[in-house]
């Protein structure tokens, strides 16, 4: 890791009007679970189904997105990454450096969003926090760990990032049975589903069992950081479209 | 002795040969690459610092490839033609980070001497994204000499820069010369080239068309012949003085006007006027053919 | 009309040489011509047609995702021998609604995020162009691209129906009722994303940034219909829709042309809610097409 490299991506990444868009995307979490605290009365399975399917089925991804792209992606595409690039660091260092800024920011708007939102829209004993904020934690770390990938594999990453969280985990999901499978989202809820398991009113599940889940997201984790750091050792700086 | 070799280099991207067969030493002093835009400069300068890999070929610093190996960076300085940087940042703290990236055991040190360099020590506090652009190149610069290179890479970096800008680039780039550095910028403009470049690489659509010592390339493309095309009241028979008086090389006729081929223009231009006289012929038109540089290129690669 | 002046040749030691400047006299096609040019340029970008290929692929892709639906649809409306097509035109567009958010959010970065980049706004307006004509031209060329980008699978979709032997009349009926909201939908996204787009230079946080807005007003309007249903009631809920554009143009769709909204458990709107939309919409027309000719007023250059 070098701290250089850090200290520049964290610069880069929360020092615009990038931060400004997190914030408010944090904010309508916020606002939303006011809304449903209102609809509702505070009913903890309206708030278990609001953090199930608004939050880690879009509000996550779309955070994870923004930062995971955020870290790389406009210094490839405008080439100022060739003054990281052209340095005697080994690329496996940069590449890492820098996903490290992304998983911390976005382990923090994600689980502070998806934490004080469950707190305001109604919680029992705090226990739907620590299942959903659990989910939360692991698919950051793996939606951001692929949204990095995928900047540095492709010129487009925020629509095909896009096409896979929203598309496949949120369309296709819903009419092939076996897409379920391969979802981050699914792989997340596990620890939910294990955790809240004397609560299954609150219709927390996953189609995944536990042990599966956990196993899954560490491989796609890691398939994510290797393709990333591979792809990284051979970059050329290219002129923007 | 300090040199980046290429030999037998080709690039290709699909079905585009960007550089073909280029086999070059590029050794300390000031060398420029010179050839038109879209002659393959700029896939040249990415194969050598490292961002490119040859199709077929070897591109080596000091015998060891720079693909794939960043530890060649600590020797090499890189000056891109990317206009993009760290806007948000001060031009001390982006030369400094670029200290502190290059593993230098005093950056701040290394800083003030790089920015001293480029004379860019007074606006150092003022936030990049407010220079104007002949001040980034220098910022750019600083970069590229913070690490005291062995070698200098420059892509086009004359590009944006103001007369004044421009001479201290060129001493900047002498001294750097002199002293050993192997020091190579891309150009496709032959006066910036005349006043720094002791040796030049010329490259014409991907291929090598001259290298050597300027001056004597420079003497090689004064013997081609120019062309002139001229229209006048009897082409026929100012053909016929041009060609009894001797000063051209060969004159052809065309429907519509005269080619006139001379290799001592000097004469040719003098007497031009004299033979129309004489003949009482009025000239209507007398145009030199394209003096471009790309001209001159495809007559070199065409010999 | 110019002759070589013989080097040497001088007056007071300074000579300038014509070298054969020709000034052009002739015909000069005007500012209409100009604006049009833009649009078309504008619309041909969209789809990278006249672009590299790889500019290509990300436009062409998703028109791909549409079209094969479209073929799909028909063919599930042929084979089955149904009585009214698989998937209904107002349905369309609603289904692809992320496809069609992509495409928008891709091409309004595009149009004018490289042009804030690059800081060629001063070339295109030492021409005959005006300030103005600039920001309609992009906004006529962003909303025709997305107009034909939502209209020809549609377009596809009466075909599969009319070679399904329906009834033509009330195909076409309902097709030009569909190609209706269409236009108003591609107007709507494509104010709102041009004005957000012009607020940075980053083509990628451009896209992001449209995206992010897009997906997030669906879901959060998605909540709060819901909720407002829950709490207060379906008429009142059919309100909120004005939070999510697709919603918004599904409803007014409801409200124009008496089709029930596609987007589930909504109420149809009625006479007075389909004025507020209405005029909802046109606010927010209005305001995106404010925020982008101040958005060029202000940016001048560099």
């Amino acid at each position: 890791m070098n701290i250089v490299v850090m200290r520049l991506t964290a610069r880069s990444l929360l020092g615009n009007r990038r931060s400004w868009v997190l914030v408010a995307l944090a904010a309508l979490m916020w606002i939303v679970a006011g809304l449903t605290r209102w609809g509702s009365g505070a009913s903890p399975s309206a708030t278990a189904g609001l953090m199930t399917n608004f939050a880690l089925g879009t509000l996550i991804p779309v955070m994870c997105l923004l930062i995971g792209t955020g870290v790389i992606a406009q210094e490839i595409e405008d080439g100022s990454i060739v003054y990281l690039l052209a340095k005697p660091l080994p690329r496996r260092v940069i590449a890492l450096s820098k996903l490290a800024v992304g998983l911390g920011a976005a382990l923090v708007f994600t689980v502070a969003s998806v934490v004080i939102g469950t707190m305001i829209s109604g919680d029992q004993d705090w226990r739907i926090s620590i299942a959903l904020g659990t989910s939360t934690a692991l698919a950051s770390l793996v939606y951001t760990a692929v949204f990095f990938a995928i900047s540095i594999l492709s010129r487009n990453p925020v629509i095909v990032g896009l096409i896979y969280a929203l598309l496949w985990e949120g369309v296709l999901a819903g009419y092939i049975p076996g897409v379920k499978m391969v979802s981050v989202r699914q792989w997340a809820l596990a620890p939910a589903e294990d955790l809240l398991a004397a609560h299954p009113a609150w219709n927390v599940v996953s189609d995944v069992g536990l042990v599966a889940a956990y196993v899954l997201l560490a491989i796609t984790f890691v398939a994510a950081v290797y393709a990333a750091i591979q792809r990284l050792k051979t970059l050329s700086v290219r002129v923007s479209e | 002795m300090t040199a980046i070799e290429l030999a037998g280099v080709s690039r290709w991207f699909g079905n585009v040969v960007a550089v073909n067969d280029v086999t070059m030493t590029i050794g300390p002093g000031v060398t420029g690459l010179l050839g038109p835009n879209g002659a393959g400069k700029t896939t040249l300068l990415s194969m050598m610092s490292g961002f490119l890999p040859p199709s077929s070929g070897t591109v080596t610093l000091d015998g060891a490839p720079v693909w794939r190996h960043p530890e060649a960076y600590r020797r090499i300085g890189l000056v891109p033609e990317a206009e993009a940087m760290y806007d948000g940042m001060t031009a001390w703290d982006f030369v400094y980070a670029n200290a502190q990236l290059h593993l230098l055991p005093d950056p701040g040190a290394a800083t003030k001497r790089a920015l001293e360099s480029v004379d860019m020590m007074g606006p150092r506090d003022r936030v990049v994204g407010t220079f104007s652009k002949g001040m980034k190149q220098r910022v750019k610069m600083a970069t590229a000499l913070v690490h005291q290179p062995d070698v200098l890479l420059l892509d086009e970096p004359f590009n944006g820069m103001d007369p004044r800008q421009r001479l201290h680039l060129l001493d900047l780039l002498q001294e750097l010369g002199a002293a050993g550095t192997v020091v190579l910028f891309s150009s496709h403009i032959l006066e910036e080239v005349e006043d720094v470049a002791g040796t030049i690489e010329v490259v014409v659509a991907g291929r090598q068309a001259a290298s050597g010592d300027f001056r004597s390339i420079r003497r090689l493309m004064t013997e081609r012949p120019h062309q002139y095309t001229i229209s006048s009241s009897d082409n026929r028979s100012l053909a016929a003085a041009i060609i009894s008086d001797g000063s051209a090389d060969a004159v052809t006729i065309t429907p519509s006007s005269l080619e006139v081929q001379a290799s001592d223009f000097g004469r040719f231009v003098h007497a031009l006027p004299r033979l129309a006289l004489a003949s009482k012929i009025s000239l209507d038109e007398v145009t030199p053919a394209d003096e471009s540089l790309e001209s001159v290129f495809s007559y070199l690669v065409s010999r | 009309m110019s002759s070589e002046t013989a080097p040497g040749a001088t007056t007071n030691g300074s000579v300038i040489h014509d070298i054969g400047f020709r000034h052009y006299e002739g015909a000069r096609l005007g500012r209409g011509w100009a604006f049009r040019s833009l649009l078309v340029e504008t619309i041909r970008g969209s789809f990278g047609i006249g672009r590299p290929a790889k500019v290509k692929a990300m436009p062409m892709v998703l028109l791909g995702f549409m079209t094969a639906t479209a073929i799909i649809a028909d063919a599930v409306t042929i084979l089955t021998k149904a009585d009214s097509p698989s998937m209904p035109y107002t349905q369309f567009a609603m289904n692809m609604w992320l496809l069609i958010a992509m495409f928008v959010a891709g091409r309004a970065p595009y149009a004018v995020s490289r042009d804030l980049r690059d800081g060629v706004l001063p070339l295109y307006l030492s021409r005959p162009l005006k300030r103005g004509d600039y920001v309609w031209a992009k906004l006529a060329g962003v909303s025709i691209a997305t107009f034909l980008f939502i209209a020809v699978p549609l377009t596809l979709l009466l075909v599969g129906s009319l070679l399904a032997k329906l009834d033509a009349a009330h195909e076409i009926w309902t097709w030009s009722g569909s190609v209706l909201m269409a236009a108003v939908l591609a107007v709507l996204l494509s104010t709102l994303s041009l004005a957000v787009a012009s607020f940075t230079k980053r083509r990628g946080f451009g896209v992001a940034a449209i995206m992010t807005l897009v997906v997030m007003a669906a879901a959060f309007a998605a909540i709060v219909v819901n909720v407002v249903n829950f709490k207060v009631s379906q008429a009142a809920g059919a309100y909120f829709s004005a939070f999510d554009p697709f919603a918004l143009v599904d409803a007014l769709g409801s409200s124009w042309l008496g089709v029930e909204p596609v987007v589930a458990e909504r109420h149809p709107v009625g006479f007075l809610g389909g004025f507020v939309l209405t005029s909802v919409l046109v606010a927010l027309v209005v305001l995106g097409i404010t925020v982008l000719m101040r958005r060029f007023k202000k940016v001048g250059g560099v």
